[in-house]
C-alpha cells in the first residue's frame, strides 16, 4: 500500500499539543468544535491521530510561503 | 412608518403550536361559511368577521380597535369535525409510525440504542452536522424490530399512500391455503417433486391428522405451522392484508409516546407534541391576509384562502350533521376525505397525485403554500428581492465625451427622481432656487417638508410662493443634477462591478449615455441593452457609494488583480495607427489630436522636416498623457519590446497589451504607482486622444479588403486541390485495407483523424496564401494585430478559406441514412460530402456549404444558451452557500455560527487588488514608498517630520477637481 502521507503533494499534517491548543483556542475564541473537521479515517493523518484530536496543517503557499491550518478529527 | 420604534428580535423557536394555543389566540370561532349579508355587512361568525380585522378604510376593528392600515388583523379558528393530517408532517408523521409501537406507542429502541442515539444527537448539534442524518438512522434501527422490545406486540409494516393515507400492513394466512398446499404437494410444476400427506406430516412434524383437515379446509394453521408448510413446499401461503389507520387512530397513537423517547429523535418536547401534527382545530388566517376586492361592477371578489375556508366549513357542516343523523360508516369515510382534501389543498394546492382544487374558471387556486413558493414566493420575491424607489431603467447609448466617472441620465428622468436637500442658512438661496423652478423645470424640486413634518407637492402654480417660504429647517427634494452620485447597474449582476456608481450629467434624450471603456465591467453593449439606475437618499449611502463603488475604485479587478477597464475595440485601432511606424504630424495636426485631453500646449518639436515645419510623432502625443515619471518596459502586443523613460514612449506600439481592458501593461501600472484618479485620468485621455487618431487616419472596412488577386485564389484552389487528392488517397487506402490505425485508435478514427488534419493544413495554406496579400495597413490585419477585434483565423475565413465544418468535434455525419444530405452517395467520405467548406465568406458559400455550415453555427448557439442556464444556476447556489461567510477582524472568515472556514483570508490575507501581479510576483514597496516621499517634499527636512501619518487627499468629484491641476495630484497613491 502506498503511503499517502509521504507524497509530496500531501501537506504536513501533526497532532497539535493540548496546551498549544488551548493557545489556538484562546488566539481565535472560539471552542474546538467550531474549527474546521477532518475525518478519523483521512489517509493524510498520521497515525496516533485520535478522534477528537486537533490536526495542525501546514501547507506551502505562493504568496505567504506558508499557510496554517487547523482540524479537528471526527468519527 | 416614521414613529415605529425599531424592534430587536431575541430569539426565534421552531416547533409545533397546540390546539388549545390556537384556540387561545383565536379573535373568534368561525361557524359559518356565509361571508357577507344581503345589506353587505359581514356575519358574525362568519370568514369576514369583523374581529378578524378591517381591511375597508374607516371601520374599526372590533378586537383590537384600531384602523385599517394600523390593525394587523387577528386570527380566528374553525373546530373541525373529526381530526385531520397535517399536510408539511407527512414524512415525520411516517416516521413516527413505522418507529414506535403500535400499541405501547413507545419508541422500538432499547434504553442503550436510546443511549447511544441520544450521544449522536448532542455530538452532530455540536458539530453542526445534520441531525437528520442521526434520526433517520434512529428510525432505521427501530424499524428492524420485529417485536416491541417494551411490550412484546408484533410490529407491521406501515405502508404510506401519498399524500395523507397511512395503511397497516399484515402478512396473513391467505384464504385459499388449502388449495395451494394442495396444488403443491400434486407437483403443478414439471420438473417438481409429487409429495404425499405422509411425507408433509413427516418434514413438518405436524400430526397427520392435522395435515388432512388443513388440506380439507377446516383448520387453519397457526402461524408456525405455516411456515413449516411454507419451508417443506417452498410455497408462499400469506397474502397482504391492509388496515387503515384513520388520522384519529393515529392522534391516538402519538399521545401515548412518552415524552423522552421524541427526544431520541431530534423533537423537543416541550415545544411539539408529535399528536400535534393531526389537526383538530384550523387556524383561520385574518382577512388583512385574505383582503377581498371589490370590483368595478361593485360586486365582491374574494381571495383564494376564502374561498378554501369555505369549501372546508361546508364540508365541515356536512360531516358533523351526518354523523349526528347517525349515517353510515362509508359515507362518514367519504365527508372525512373530502374535509383532509381540502385542508390538505388549503396549505399546499401542488401536491402530486392529488387534483388541485380550481376556481370557478378552472385557474387552480393560490393556497398557503403557493404564496411561500418560487421566485415570485414572499421569500424570493418580496422579502429577499423588493421593488424600490427612486429607481430608473432605460436603453444605453454611448457618449466618448463623458468621464468614465459619469452617466448621462436624460432630463425626464433627472426630473422624475429626487435628492433630499435639509436647508441650511447656508444653501437655503440655492433651495429656494430649486423649488421657485418648479417640477417641471430644471433643476426643480417636486416635493418639499416643513418642519412641522407636513409634505406639500410642488406645483406649477405654487412654486413661486412656496419658494420664498422655504427656510432653514426645511427639506427640498430637488431634482438630480450634474455630479450627483448614483447606483448604475446591468444584468446579470455577476460580479461586483456590475453595480458601480457614477456621478450624473443630466442630458436631453431619453437614453442612458455611458463612456465606452466601463462596457467590459458590465459586459454590456449597445444593440439594445437597457440598464438600472438607483438615486441614493441619504448622506451615509452617498459617501459609501462615493468611496468605494465609484467606478474608477474598480479599475482593478478583484479576479486578477488587473485592470478590466481600459481601451478597447477603436481605441486599440486608434492608439496602433498613432504609434505604429511612429507617424508624423506638424503643430495644427498634433494640437488636434491633443484637443479633448487637458494638454493645450505642445513640447519641443521632434524635428523640422524638408520642407523647414517643425513636426511632432506618434509617440510625442502619446507621451503627453503619460505621468513624467513613469518607466516601464515590456514585451507588447506586436511582440516588439515597449520601452517608455521618465513618461516618454521610446519604443513600441501602443495597443492591447498597453492599454487595453484586460491587464493592460501601462494602465495596469498606473493605477498602481499613480493611484486610481491618475489611472481615471489617462484611461479617459488615451481614450479621446485614440478616437482623435482613428479620425485623422481614417478607418473603414469594406469587401475590397478582403479580396484578393486571381493568381493567389489560382495558388489556394490548387492547393485545396491537393488536399482533396490526399483525402481521396487516404480513403482509398482505407477500403484496400491498407490504412494503419494509431496507437489506440480505431482504423475508423484514423481514417477521420487523418482527414480532418490534411483538411485543416490545407485551409491554413490557403490562409498564408491570402495573407501574403495583405499589407500592415488593412484595415482587418490592423485590428487583428492591435488586438482590436478579430483575429488572423477570421481574416483567412474571409478572404482564403471556410474550412471544415464540425458538430461535437467531429465531420458533420448526421442527417440521412450514411449520408450528409441526400445528394451524396451512401457512405461517401469525401471532403465535401461531410462538410469541408473551400470557399470564403467573400467569394460566397454553396448551397450544401451554407446548410453545413449552419449546422456547426447552430451548435455554438445551442452551447451559449445551454452554459448561461447552467453558470447561473451554479451561481445562484454558490452565492447562496458563501453569502453568510464575512471576514473578521482577526483575519479569519467565519460563517454566521462563529465556524472557521479560513484562519487567514484567502489563506494570505491580502486582497488581490491591492497586491501586485507582476510576473514574478514581487512588489517593489521600497522603491515605491521612496518614488513618493521623494515628490511629495522639497527639503529632507520635511520629509522627515512628515514620516507619521498624513490623511490622502480626498478627490471624490469630477467637479470638485481641476482638471488641470492634475500634476499637482498624480503622485498622491491611493494605497
Ligand atoms: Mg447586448
Ligand atoms: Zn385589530
Ligand atoms: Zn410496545
Amino acid at each position: 500500500m502506498v503511503d499517502v502521507s509521504q507524497h509530496e503533494l500531501v501537506p504536513e499534517h501533526t497532532v497539535l499539543e493540548e496546551e498549544t491548543l488551548e493557545e489556538v483556542l484562546t488566539e481565535y475564541d472560539i471552542d474546538r468544535t467550531d474549527l474546521p473537521k477532518i475525518k478519523r479515517n483521512d489517509p493524510a493523518l498520521p497515525d496516533d491521530a485520535a478522534v477528537g484530536n486537533v490536526i495542525k496543517i501546514v501547507r506551502d503557499s505562493r504568496t505567504t510561503d506558508q499557510a496554517v491550518v487547523y482540524r479537528l478529527v471526527v468519527e | 412608518m416614521r414613529n415605529s420604534t425599531p424592534k430587536d428580535i431575541g430569539s426565534i423557536n421552531f416547533g409545533l403550536m397546540e390546539p388549545e394555543e390556537y384556540r387561545e389566540m383565536s379573535a373568534t370561532k368561525i361557524i359559518t361559511a356565509d361571508t357577507y349579508d344581503d345589506d353587505g355587512f359581514p356575519i358574525d361568525m362568519g370568514l369576514m368577521d369583523p374581529r378578524l380585522g378591517v381591511i375597508d378604510p374607516g371601520l374599526e376593528c372590533k378586537t383590537c380597535g384600531k384602523h385599517s392600515g394600523s390593525c394587523n388583523g387577528h386570527f380566528g379558528h374553525i373546530e373541525l369535525a373529526a381530526p385531520v393530517i397535517h399536510v408539511g408532517f407527512t414524512k415525520l408523521i411516517r416516521r413516527l409510525l413505522r418507529g414506535t409501537c403500535r400499541e405501547c406507542s413507545r419508541l422500538l429502541l432499547t434504553e442503550d440504542e436510546k443511549e447511544e442515539f441520544h450521544g449522536q444527537i448532542d455530538e452532530a448539534q455540536k458539530l453542526g452536522r445534520d441531525l437528520n442524518d442521526v434520526t433517520k438512522a434512529a428510525i432505521r434501527q427501530a424499524r428492524k424490530k420485529d417485536r416491541c422490545p417494551h411490550c412484546g406486540e408484533v410490529q407491521y409494516d406501515i405502508d404510506h399512500e401519498k399524500p395523507t393515507t397511512y395503511y397497516e400492513v399484515q402478512q396473513v394466512l391467505t384464504s385459499e391455503y388449502s388449495q395451494r398446499i394442495a396444488g403443491a404437494m400434486q407437483g403443478q410444476d414439471e420438473d417438481a417433486e409429487r409429495m404425499s400427506p405422509d411425507e408433509l406430516a413427516a418434514e413438518t412434524e405436524i400430526d397427520l391428522s392435522r395435515i388432512n383437515e388443513i388440506l380439507s379446509g377446516s383448520f387453519r394453521p397457526r402461524e408456525s405451522q405455516r411456515k413449516a408448510i411454507e419451508k417443506a413446499l417452498d410455497i408462499d401461503l400469506t397474502e397482504e392484508d391492509t388496515n387503515k389507520l384513520m388520522p384519529s387512530d393515529i392522534r391516538d397513537w402519538f399521545e401515548a409516546i412518552p415524552d423522552e423517547d421524541i427526544e431520541v429523535l431530534g423533537i423537543d418536547p416541550d415545544r411539539s407534541r408529535p399528536e400535534w401534527m393531526i389537526l383538530t382545530v384550523l387556524p383561520v388566517p385574518p382577512v388583512t391576509a385574505r383582503p377581498s376586492i371589490t370590483l368595478d361592477n361593485g360586486q365582491r371578489s374574494e381571495d383564494d384562502l376564502t374561498h378554501k375556508l369555505v369549501d372546508i366549513i361546508r364540508i365541515n357542516q356536512r360531516f358533523m350533521e351526518n354523523r349526528e343523523a347517525g349515517a353510515p360508516q362509508l359515507i362518514i369515510e367519504d365527508l372525512w376525505e373530502l374535509l383532509q382534501y381540502h385542508v390538505t389543498t388549503f396549505m399546499d394546492n401542488e401536491i402530486s397525485g392529488t387534483p388541485p382544487a380550481r376556481h370557478r374558471s378552472g385557474r387552480p387556486l393560490k393556497t398557503l403554500s403557493q404564496r411561500l413558493k418560487g421566485k415570485e414566493g414572499r421569500f424570493r420575491g418580496s422579502l429577499s428581492g423588493k421593488r424600490v424607489n427612486f429607481s430608473a431603467r432605460t436603453v444605453i447609448s454611448p457618449d466618448p465625451t463623458l468621464s468614465l466617472n459619469e452617466v448621462g441620465v436624460p432630463d425626464r428622468v433627472a426630473k422624475e427622481m429626487t435628492q433630499t436637500m435639509n436647508v441650511t442658512e447656508r444653501n437655503v438661496e440655492k433651495a429656494r432656487r430649486f423649488v421657485s423652478n418648479g417640477p417641471e423645470g430644471h433643476p426643480g424640486a417636486n416635493y418639499v417638508r416643513r418642519p412641522d413634518g407636513r409634505r406639500l407637492k410642488v406645483t406649477e402654480k405654487n412654486c413661486e410662493q412656496l419658494a420664498e417660504k422655504v427656510k432653514p429647517g426645511w427639506e427640498v427634494n430637488r431634482h438630480l443634477i450634474d455630479g450627483d452620485i448614483v447606483i448604475f447597474n446591468r444584468q446579470p449582476s455577476l460580479h461586483r462591478m456590475s453595480i458601480m456608481a457614477h456621478e450624473v450629467v443630466v442630458m436631453p434624450y431619453k437614453t442612458f449615455r455611458l463612456n465606452t471603456v466601463v462596457c467590459p465591467p458590465y459586459n454590456a453593449d449597445f444593440d439594445g441593452d437597457e440598464m438600472n439606475m438607483h438615486a441614493l437618499q441619504n448622506e451615509e449611502a452617498r459617501a459609501e457609494a462615493r468611496v468605494l463603488m465609484r467606478v474608477q475604485e474598480q479599475i482593478l479587478s478583484p479576479r486578477f488583480g488587473e485592470n478590466i477597464i481600459g481601451a478597447i475595440q477603436d481605441h486599440i485601432s486608434g492608439t496602433f495607427l498613432l504609434t505604429h511606424n511612429n507617424p508624423r504630424f506638424n503643430e495644427t495636426q498634433a494640437l488636434d489630436l491633443l484637443r479633448a485631453t487637458r494638454i493645450d500646449e505642445l513640447p519641443e518639436p521632434s524635428g523640422v522636416d524638408d520642407q523647414g515645419e517643425p513636426f511632432w510623432t506618434g509617440y510625442d502625443v502619446f507621451s503627453e498623457l503619460l505621468p513624467d515619471d513613469l518607466n516601464l518596459e515590456f514585451t507588447g502586443t506586436v511582440g516588439e519590446k515597449v520601452a517608455i523613460e521618465d513618461g516618454q514612449l521610446i519604443e513600441g506600439t501602443i495597443a492591447e497589451d498597453e492599454v487595453g481592458e484586460f491587464g493592460g501593461e501601462i494602465v495596469d501600472t498606473i493605477t498602481k504607482i499613480h493611484g486610481k484618479t491618475r489611472a481615471r485620468v489617462f484611461i479617459n485621455e488615451v481614450a479621446s486622444l485614440a478616437m482623435r487618431s482613428i479620425m485623422h487616419f481614417g478607418f473603414s472596412i469594406g469587401i475590397d479588403d478582403e479580396t484578393i488577386p486571381e493568381e493567389a485564389q489560382a495558388r489556394i484552389d490548387e492547393t485545396i486541390d491537393d488536399a482533396y487528392d490526399r483525402v481521396e488517397e487516404l480513403i482509398e487506402a482505407y477500403e484496400r485495407g491498407e490504412l494503419e490505425s494509431l496507437p489506440g485508435r480505431t482504423v475508423d478514427e484514423t481514417l477521420e483523424m487523418k482527414i480532418m488534419q490534411t483538411l485543416s493544413r490545407a485551409r491554413d495554406n490557403a490562409g498564408n496564401i491570402a495573407d501574403e496579400h495583405f499589407t500592415e495597413e488593412n484595415p482587418a490585419v490592423v485590428m487583428a494585430e492591435s488586438g482590436a477585434r478579430g483575429s488572423m483565423l477570421n481574416l483567412t475565413q474571409m478572404a482564403g478559406c471556410v474550412g471544415q465544418q464540425a458538430v461535437r468535434g467531429e465531420r458533420i455525419n448526421r442527417g440521412y441514412e450514411n449520408r450528409t444530405l441526400s445528394h451524396y452517395k451512401e457512405n461517401d467520405l469525401s471532403a465535401e460530402a461531410h462538410g469541408f467548406v473551400e470557399n470564403s465568406y467573400t467569394s460566397g458559400l454553396t448551397p450544401r456549404e451554407f446548410f453545413f455550415h449552419a449546422m456547426g453555427g447552430r451548435e455554438g448557439l445551442v452551447d451559449t444558451a445551454v452554459r448561461t442556464s447552467k453558470s447561473g444556476y451554479l451561481q445562484r447556489r454558490l452565492i447562496n452557500a458563501l453569502s453568510e461567510l464575512e471576514t473578521q477582524y482577526d483575519g479569519t472568515v467565519r460563517d454566521t455560527s462563529d465556524t472557521i472556514v479560513q484562519f487567514e483570508f484567502g489563506e494570505d490575507g491580502t486582497s488581490p487588488v491591492k497586491v501586485s501581479s507582476g510576473e514574478d510576483n514581487e512588489i517593489d514597496v521600497e522603491h515605491i514608498a521612496d518614488r513618493v516621499l521623494d515628490s511629495e517634499f522639497d527639503s529632507e527636512q520635511d520629509k522627515q517630520e512628515f514620516l507619521g501619518r498624513r490623511p490622502r487627499p480626498t478627490n471624490l468629484s469630477e467637479h470638485a477637481d481641476d482638471r488641470l491641476s492634475i500634476e499637482s495630484t498624480e503622485v498622491s497613491s491611493d494605497d
